[in-house]
């Protein structure tokens, strides 16, 4: 559902991202890890079109992004890492309003239904966003998801920010999600919620994925040592 | 996907307080400014009903007397007001709004509201054309300054980025939701000066065709501020950035150039002073005939050229009053320097206007504020043509009362007096401004640089947006 093949992005002297390979199939939660710099936004942002890769290709669902923007756009969703949504309009509002500049139109009981699905709370669905705490507004960001009936979810740092009772809220959506079929890529430094949501975990660093494993086949501790191992900061630990 | 957009846009500004004040304050200005000049405008206008009538009747009521004391006993030429002066009173504050006729002389317009009011004054009037010229625009940077910028705070750019929505579409929502209520707000106020004027009957003639083209000129104004303010916002990284850029923007076309133009067009192409102005006016006078003089070798030259014409030997065989014939021929000439002299002022006024033309390549305003005038009848071009039209009718009642001195009298006979039944037969000094057909072909270029600038503005916007 997500692929790459050979992605690299330069600006100037300075190579982003390397030759990426990626492989993300439905039902896949993909965590990226790394660094600030390692090239895992400028993925996420070749993936959505944002910027043109200075060689390689991106294909959503097949679709090769560069070349069909619009048509790969249908089948995705993003979540960026500050994620305010308009203040003065509820969550119903938001959701609508981005339910319907992607031409789906919803009735009030069908927008709850997807913010329910979202987990968010009912007395919450007709309130203004400003009220919103971040979980609350990712939540609204997963509805939206969720009601564009997205094939594919990019996630850029979601949890950064979130208390560990919201963070863990957001790994139980992101596995209904999963359990949907959505193909997931999410560019975190959370090590463990990486280690609890992924199918597959990545580490970049470079702008190079320098590692990747199962995350069923690795303990916390395995990838936390492997992850410091990678960004060198072993001299760090104790 | 055009109407989502709007709709949330609309629902943000109506919710967001900042917005919904400013709307608020505009509003209720703009009613309390129609309100004060409707007042003004029917006080004027029966001021000028008044003055134009007793003035006539002082003229009609005149007793036997020989014409020419009656030419310099004088009368006055008064500017009406015009409907659509209710929105835009443009100079007529400061023009003057009687003139006196008199025998020899070409007087200047009098009696200005400015000369009547007190030092205060200089802080402005609250009226309609302040507010649609300034508080509009002002409110147009408020309501949009962060129209795009805000996207980029609140992390939803990149949800719409993400999204299927074109561009163009985003930005149209975004445009309608800013012009909609300045679209409101102007349908309101045009609205309720064309039901206060067309429910006055009998104060000159209020055409819809006028309003609805001044109307047309404001919102070409308006849209051309919103795309300049969407723009900035597209461009700037924070609202902060564009908030600040779109007010210099205001400063700039609405404050700063018009006072550029101003003091360029009036170096590059002064008025003489007053003194100067009526010295070389004296002058010229001196250099030909004095129709009282009958000594001068001008008055002798004109003696000889009509005792041939008339193939005569003394003034006494001439089949009219020669003393009358004399100053007629003496108003003629004082006609002629005038008309010089005014051409000159005149040139200047052009060359001025068209400094301020070329300057409007840089602001919006000036086409605009010249466009407004024009159309209310209340710009320096229709105080002009109504000094023209007052000298012209003075020229034309010297000749009236000249010519009845001439008439019915002999030369020498100044003891002449004419029936007092003579005065009313004078016709009355009627003015009619140019049509709103005439006013629009004479400001052609104005309208020409606003379409250019609505064009371009447009242009940009949407180029600009393509990098969303």
């Amino acid at each position: 559902m997500i692929n790459t093949n050979n992605l690299t992005k330069q600006y100037g002297d300075h190579i982003a991202l390397d030759r990426l390979n990626l492989n993300i199939e439905q039902g896949e939660i993909y965590c990226l890890l790394g660094a600030n710099g390692a090239g895992k936004t400028t993925t996420i942002n070749l993936l959505l079109g944002f910027i043109q890769p200075t060689s390689g290709s991106a294909f959503i669902n097949q679709l090769n992004v560069q070349e069909n923007q619009k048509k790969s756009k249908r089948f995705l969703a993003y979540i960026p890492e500050n994620l305010m949504l308009y203040p003065t309009l509820s969550a119903v509002e938001n959701l609508r309003y981005f339910s319907g500049i992607g031409g789906k139109e919803f009735s009030i009981d069908e927008l709850e239904g997807f913010l329910t699905e979202a987990g968010l709370q009912k007395e919450a669905h007709h309130k203004r966003i400003a009220s919103f705490s971040k979980g609350m507004r990712q939540k609204v960001g997963i509805a939206i998801a969720l009601a564009k009936d997205a094939k594919v979810l990019l996630l850029d740092e979601p949890t950064s920010g979130l208390d560990p009772k919201a963070s863990n809220e957001f790994g139980q959506l992101l596995q209904t999600l999963k359990n949907k079929g959505v193909a997931i890529l999410m560019a975190t430094h959370d090590l463990f919620r990486a280690k609890e949501v992924a199918t597959t975990i990545g580490i970049m660093k470079e702008g190079k994925l320098k590692q990747e494993f199962t995350a069923k086949d690795i303990t916390l501790q395995q990838l936390e040592e492997v992850y410091l191992n990678t960004m060198d900061y072993k001299q760090l630990v104790p | 996907m055009i109407r989502q957009t709007f709709l949330k846009e609309i629902k943000e500004l109506l919710r967001d307080g900042r917005p919904r004040i400013a709307l608020i304050i505009v509003g209720l200005l703009l009613l309390v400014a129609v309100w004060i000049s409707a007042r003004q405008y029917e006080n004027t206008n029966a001021q000028y009903e008044i003055a134009k009538q007793t003035e006539r009747g002082i003229w009609d009521g005149q007793s036997d007397k020989n014409p020419h004391s009656a030419a310099h006993f004088g009368t006055y030429a008064f500017k009406p007001k015009y409907p659509l002066s209710l929105l835009d009173q443009g100079v007529d504050k400061y023009a003057g709004v009687s003139i006196f006729l008199e025998a020899h002389n070409r007087n200047e317009a009098q009696f200005s509201a400015a000369t009547d009011q007190t030092g205060l004054a200089r802080f402005g009037d609250l009226t309609p054309d302040f507010i649609l010229l300034f508080l509009v625009p002002l409110l147009i940077v408020l309501l949009g300054f962060n129209t795009f910028t805000k996207e980029g705070e609140l992390g939803t750019l990149a949800l719409l980025r993400s999204s299927t929505v074109p561009t163009w579409k985003l930005v149209l929502g975004k445009w309608m939701a800013l012009f909609i209520p300045v679209l409101i707000i102007s349908l309101i106020l045009f609205g309720l000066a064309g039901a206060i004027l067309s429910s006055l009957k009998d104060y000159g003639v209020f055409e819809w065709s006028s309003l609805f083209m001044m109307l047309l000129v404001y919102l070409l104004y308006y849209v051309i501020f919103i795309n300049l303010v969407m723009v900035i916002s597209f461009l700037s990284k924070r609202s902060g950035i564009s908030l600040v850029t779109s007010l210099s923007i205001w400063i700039l076309t609405c404050l700063a150039v018009p006072k550029i133009a101003s003091t360029v067009a009036e170096q590059k192409y002064p008025y003489p002073t007053r003194q100067v102005f009526e010295a070389e006016v004296l002058q010229d006078k001196k250099s030909g005939l004095d129709g009282h003089n009958p000594w001068s070798k001008e008055a002798k030259l004109l003696e000889q050229k009509v005792l041939a014409e008339y193939k005569v030997d003394s003034l006494h065989q001439l089949p009219f009053n020669f003393d009358a014939y004399r100053m007629q021929k003496g108003e003629e000439h004082e006609a002629e320097v005038y008309f010089k002299h005014y051409k000159f002022l005149k040139e200047q006024y052009n060359n001025q206007s068209l400094v301020y033309q070329n300057l409007a390549v840089i602001s919006p305003f000036l086409p605009t504020r010249f466009l407004s005038m024009a159309i209310a009848h209340t710009d320096y071009g229709t105080h002009w043509d109504f000094s023209d039209a007052a000298e012209k009718y003075r020229v034309a009642t010297q000749k009236f009362l000249n010519d009845d001195f001439a008439k019915n009298s002999s030369y020498g006979d100044w003891s002449y007096r004419a029936d007092a039944s003579k005065w009313a037969t004078l016709p009355p000094f009627e003015y009619q401004p140019s049509k709103l057909k005439a006013v629009l072909s004479q400001n052609a270029t104005h309208f020409l640089i606003l379409g250019i600038w609505t064009v371009l503005s447009f242009g940009v916007l949407f180029v600009t947006a393509k990098r969303i």
